[in-house]
């Protein structure tokens, strides 16, 4: 498999007995005590003998150390919980979003509703809480997109290489010197719609290029792989090698920075929101109200600080929970 | 003849230029026979195998000539699609490295099976107790309740062992072994290639083996061709080239081997570094390393001269190296 690599100094005849011994670099003895735990003695010569434990798969190993990782308990739980309010939002508030009586605005905390009112008088608890939906929906749907379109574009163009492989690292160029927030002025402005549609439709636009990247990179390594050439030269077809023996191997990146991603595509989404080129009200979410708030940060600084607060945590909570997959997956990456 | 190459061109598009890795190779392999083709690294030995595989990368890799006759059909005609289908059932490959050769993911009990999903269309269960079959059939001891484990769990002889059983699911009537043994320690060496020589006369297979092992060589192939800078220098019956070679190259690998009656003394080694597969010299690819060359090795490509029926050596002055 070398042959095309630097030359070796000298040929290697070796002993007719056989002397190439202390050449090789890894004795079987070596390589055996590997990693993981539940392999068994060197040679397994034994028959009879019984596995104390199950060997784990990339997974099942993944998610042993998930599990026993205090960073991912606690962002895990986070997520859990905004997860579950923006599925069922009516359950930890009975109040409608929507609902907003001038005569309240700006004022403070009172019994049932224990954020205050913002400027419009809407209660700002109530508005948090909903708010969380269209976070969760954007950031959920956004990553999604970018990671199917990103890693199906980057892969293919990694394993079949040639001039579609060119063309999309161009085209990846083109869209990394956009820079994100001036192509949201410039194209989202231009859109009437309040879904959230139009944004996640622009996040998926200017995402997929990074996650296109990183699985064209570890599509390329996988690929090098010589498990890969052997499954071609035991007959698998590409469909084959692609589905089973490369995206096994090279979706841990993707996975990785998909859940890093995340986060920030809902900072983004509040980013957009606050510039007036997001959703526009009455959509309802953390990045309009934080604009809506900002002129009375010194009367009502309350109103500010919930949906401030809210988005704050929740990008961290997505951001550590991409820290701790990737220590798991992939430690090489720290 | 099961398998023919004649006359086989491969080139690589590199940065440096083009490297001419295989520059007229002209081999062939019986059924039951074992052809060992022995060359230094970057001979050309094992894009030679690519090739009849069909598993070269292209780009860069860029097959210019030749043909590679297989049970009569030239296999370099076929359809990508047609191929694929002799892949693996008609002719299968070993490799060096048989950790980096399985996939980390998948248990070995998937990768062999894998063989008769795609082959045969079996149902993953049956594929099942095909693959325990298999890993009894290589002697893997226990396979029944080792079939789930994965590659790192299976030492380096039992992984090599786990590719042979791999390579010979289907039965097929051509195995390449492309340095089967060179990753394992000597003593398993032995077990690996004895197993592997057994499997074929069982199955009456043709072997090509790839080695730069001169000891391996001796012990199983029928016949040798060494390779050289992309060309074969010498091709012999395995006794007569160890008996008399009528290659310089040849005669110069055979004296770098350690001997018991030399202990002591310094060893010997050809002089010089194989040449760079961008700038092969002119004339024939050996003549600055060879003691003997002469003003025609400079200038003329030396042919295949023929020996004796069986034995051929592209050197321009072959009859003294044999008598000399």
């Amino acid at each position: 498999m070398s042959e095309p690599q630097p030359l070796e100094p000298t040929p290697a005849p070796s002993y007719v007995s056989g002397g190439t011994a202390d050449l090789v670099p890894a004795d079987a003895e070596i390589l055996q005590t590997g990693p993981r735990p539940g392999g068994r003695g060197p040679s397994g010569p034994d028959p009879s003998a019984v596995p104390e434990e199950r060997a784990r798969s990339l997974w099942s190993d993944a998610w042993h150390d998930l599990r026993r990782n205090p960073v991912f308990l606690v962002s895990g739980f986070v997520i859990l919980f905004l997860v579950a309010i923006a599925l069922w939002p009516a359950a930890i508030t009975s109040g409608n979003p929507l609902d907003c009586d001038l005569a309240r605005a700006q004022q403070g905390s009172r019994p049932g509703h224990p954020f205050g009112f913002n400027g419009q008088g809407c209660d700002v608890y109530t508005r948090t809480v909903y708010g969380a939906r269209t976070s969760v929906t954007v950031g959920v749907c956004a990553t999604l997109g970018v990671a199917v379109l990103g890693s199906v574009l980057g892969g293919l163009a990694g394993y079949f290489g040639g001039v579609g492989d060119s063309v999309l690292s161009r085209i990846t160029d083109v869209f990394f010197a956009i820079p994100v927030v001036l192509g949201g002025l410039v194209l989202l402005s231009v859109v009437t719609s309040s879904t959230v549609w139009p944004v996640i439709g622009f996040m998926v636009l200017l995402g997929w290029p990074q996650i296109s990247r990183i699985a064209r990179g570890s599509v390329i390594t996988a690929r090098q792989n010589d498990y890969v050439q052997a499954a071609r030269a035991l007959g698998a077809s590409h469909t084959r090698v692609l589905l089973r023996h490369i995206t096994p191997n090279a979706i841990a990146p993707v996975i990785v920075v998909a859940t890093i991603a995340l986060g920030t595509y809902i900072a983004l989404e509040a980013t957009l929101s606050y510039l007036g080129v997001g959703l526009k009200p009455p959509s309802v979410s953390w990045g309009i109200d934080i604009s809506a708030a900002s002129p009375y940060i010194r009367n009502a600084p309350h109103a500010l600080l919930w949906p401030s607060g809210a988005l704050a945590v929740t990008v961290l909570a997505f951001i550590m929970l991409g820290d701790a997959v990737r220590d798991a997956l992939d430690p090489k990456l720290r | 003849m099961l398998l023919e190459v004649r006359d086989l061109h491969v080139e690589f598009r590199t940065r440096d230029g083009v490297a001419r890795a295989v520059n007229g190779v002209t081999y062939g392999v019986d059924a039951g026979e074992t052809l060992a083709v022995l060359g230094e690294s970057g001979s050309g030995k094992s894009v030679t195998a690519q090739a009849i595989m069909g598993i070269l990368d292209t780009p860069p890799g860029r097959i210019t000539g030749g043909e590679i006759l297989f049970q009569g059909r030239d296999l370099l005609k076929l359809r990508e699609d047609e191929r694929r289908k002799v892949r693996g059932a008609e002719m299968a490959m070993i490799f060096q490295d048989a950790l980096s050769s399985l996939n980390p993911v998948l248990t070995v009990g998937d990768q062999l099976g894998e063989m008769f999903v795609v082959h045969r269309g079996m149902s993953r269960k049956d594929a099942r107790t095909k693959a325990v079959e298999l890993m009894d059939r290589v002697r893997i001891p226990g396979a029944a309740a080792r079939v789930r484990d994965y590659p790192h769990q299976f030492s380096g002889g039992m992984r090599q062992r786990i590719m042979i059983a791999m390579a010979l699911a289907l039965e097929p009537a051509l195995i390449i072994a492309d340095e089967p043994t060179t990753a394992l320690d000597v003593t398993v060496q032995a077990q690996v290639m004895d197993l592997l020589a057994e499997l074929q006369r069982e199955l009456t297979m043709g072997l090509v083996l790839i080695t730069h092992d001169l000891g391996v060589v001796a012990d199983v192939a029928d016949r040798i061709a060494v390779m050289y800078a992309g060309r074969i220098v010498e091709t012999a019956p395995v006794h007569d080239l160890y008996k008399a070679p009528a290659h310089p190259y040849t005669r110069g690998l055979l004296d770098s081997i350690p001997r018991l009656d030399q202990k002591g003394r310094e060893l010997y080694a050809i002089k010089g570094l194989p040449p760079s597969l961008t700038s092969i010299p002119p004339g024939c690819a050996f003549h600055p390393r060879c003691t003997t060359a002469r003003d025609l090795c400079r200038t003329d490509v030396p042919p295949l001269h023929e020996v004796t029926g069986e034995r051929g050596s592209a050197c321009h002055f072959w009859t003294e190296c044999l008598h000399g």
